[in-house]
Parts: structure tokens; C-alpha cells; sequence
């Protein structure tokens, strides 16, 4: 004989079960495991972050003056106060030194006789392995002429004296 | 057979109630690091800060072109630095004129033409300057 009794047993049974199945849908639906590493957002904010300093750093301060950027390209021996000036923007919302952060800026010209894009090192604070992931920002600067300090070899030969616009090339990475 | 035993009901509802509003919860938790990725890949792809630098070096180029560059061989000499170089370095076709002065409503103007196509986004661009 059928009797009604342990219907809330029944339904809570029927609960229980509707939840574990949701649950195992929704663990083995999650094909990948994020970690905050692969969401990018720290990539996001570290190119906005350098962006915004490039660009301080290639406005001048008064009409018609250069820039402290295309005054660092142009006279190349100065480019250790690239990394000063660099920094130092870096931390102006913070305040406190930002030792973890490591950058190395290159400048890219091309070679009007031969057509060749090359480039030469402005500055590396520490060597970058190609393993760091770096996000990289850049900056158009017009120069007037060739950068006054010797260049690595070869780009003195190489970058014509003419008037011309580089790309200062900064790639910024945690290390 | 023994009774069931009807006491306790209103606890193991609660329960009920509470497991199920931590489960919600826990979605919520679970989704927001897809969200954070979303948003923050789409920042990154698209080409904001690119698109602002290049615009600004033009228009400073064009503020220039009737002092210090009236050479039409250093304009096109900068005009392909920066035409190679971004399809090198930046992945994008970029193109860019630079008209003579021209009266309009008698003001002077420059009209720049800028276009930007790295693939995923197209920005074209005319200002009279």
C-alpha cells in the first residue's frame, strides 16, 4: 500500500539533486582556468599607464619649445635622463617608487636611400629575456636632424641627417 | 512503521533559501574575471592611444608646413617615415595628406586627411586646421 509520508524528505532529495546537476554543468562547461595573469587587465592599465607618461613627456612646455622626448632622441648622450623622467612620471599618482617596473626603449628610423627600417637602443633598465610579458607603447617624435651624440655603430652611418620622424619604441614589463 | 518526523521544517527551509542565494553569489564571483578579461582585451585592441599619437604628429606637421618644411621632397621623405614605419611596427596602413592653405569664409585654413586601418579597426579622419 502507497502511504504519503517523507514528502518533504522526497522533495528535498529532488532539490538537492537539481543543484548538484547545475553545479556540474557549470564546473565542466568551464573549458579554461583564468588566473588574473591571463585576464590582461594589468596589461590594460600598464599601456595606459605608459601611453600617458610618452605623452607627457613629448609636450613641451611652452609654445614652440621641444619637448623633453625629442630633446632626448635628438642629443642621444642625454638618455639617461630618459629613465629619471620616465619614472618620475610613472609614480606621480602613487608617490612612492616604482622599482618593480622595467623598460626598454628603442627608436626606430628609416633609411631614405635604401628604403630599411632600423632601429637602435635608447635605454634598458635590466636586459629584457623575451619571457617577461611586456606590452609595448609608442611615440611619433619629429626630429630636425640626425641625434647629435654618437650612435651605435652602425646607425651613424646609416640614419640620414635630414628632417625626419622616428618612432620611440617602450616596452614596459614587471620584473 | 514509524512516524516521520515533521519538526525542524522552517530550518531546513531557510537553509534552503540561503544555499541557494550562495550559489547565485558564487556565479557572480565566477564571471567576473571573464567580464575583467572582456573589457580589458577589448581596451587593448583597440587603437586609441596609436590613433591620438599619429593625429597629434600630423597636425603638428601640418602647423609646420609653411615654415619650416616647404620642401615637397622632406614632406614626402616624412611622409613615408611615417607611412612604413607604422606598417612595420604598428600593423596598420596609415595615410595621411596635408592640403595648401585655403580660404574658407574668409579664414585660413589646412585640411589634413588621415586614415588608420590596422585590420580590426578603419578611423578616417578630415579636419581643417
Amino acid at each position: 500500500m502507497v502511504n504519503d509520508e517523507a514528502q518533504l524528505y522526497t522533495l528535498e532529495g529532488i532539490a538537492a539533486a537539481i543543484i548538484v546537476v547545475v553545479t556540474m554543468t557549470l564546473v565542466l562547461g568551464t573549458t579554461s582556468i583564468y588566473t588574473p595573469g591571463d585576464t590582461h587587465i594589468t596589461d590594460m592599465q600598464l599601456e595606459q599607464l605608459g601611453s600617458d607618461t610618452l605623452r607627457l613627456m613629448d609636450t613641451a612646455n611652452s609654445t614652440g619649445a621641444r619637448s623633453d622626448l625629442e630633446m632626448i632622441v635628438a642629443t642621444y648622450d642625454n638618455r639617461t635622463y630618459f629613465e629619471d623622467l620616465f619614472r618620475g612620471y610613472i609614480r606621480q599618482a602613487s608617490g612612492g617608487a616604482d622599482s618593480s617596473l622595467q623598460f626598454s626603449a628603442s627608436v626606430l628610423y628609416r633609411d631614405d636611400d635604401f628604403g630599411n627600417i632600423t632601429s637602435y637602443p635608447l635605454i634598458e633598465t635590466q636586459r629584457f629575456s623575451g619571457r617577461e610579458p611586456a606590452i609595448r607603447v609608442t611615440r611619433w617624435v619629429q626630429l630636425e636632424t640626425r641625434p647629435a651624440g654618437s650612435l651605435p655603430v652602425p646607425h651613424n652611418t646609416l640614419m640620414d641627417a635630414r628632417e625626419q620622424v622616428v618612432l620611440v619604441e617602450v616596452l614596459l614589463w614587471r620584473g | 512503521m514509524e512516524r516521520l518526523n515533521e519538526e525542524g521544517q522552517w530550518i531546513i527551509l531557510m537553509a534552503f533559501i540561503i544555499s541557494i542565494g550562495i550559489f547565485f553569489l558564487a556565479i557572480v564571483i565566477n564571471q567576473s574575471t571573464v567580464i575583467g578579461q572582456t573589457t580589458a582585451e577589448g581596451v587593448l585592441e583597440f587603437p586609441k592611444n596609436d590613433f591620438q599619437d599619429l593625429r597629434s604628429e600630423v597636425f603638428n606637421l601640418s602647423s609646420i608646413y609653411d615654415s619650416s618644411l616647404t620642401d615637397p621632397a622632406d614632406r614626402s621623405r616624412i611622409n613615408q617615415d611615417i607611412e612604413s614605419i607604422a606598417l612595420l611596427r604598428k600593423n596598420a596602413v596609415v595615410q595621411y595628406s596635408i592640403s595648401n592653405p585655403q580660404i574658407i569664409s574668409g579664414k585660413t585654413y589646412v585640411m589634413v586627411n588621415l586614415h588608420y586601418n590596422n585590420g580590426v579597426t578603419s578611423i578616417n579622419e578630415t579636419a581643417y586646421l
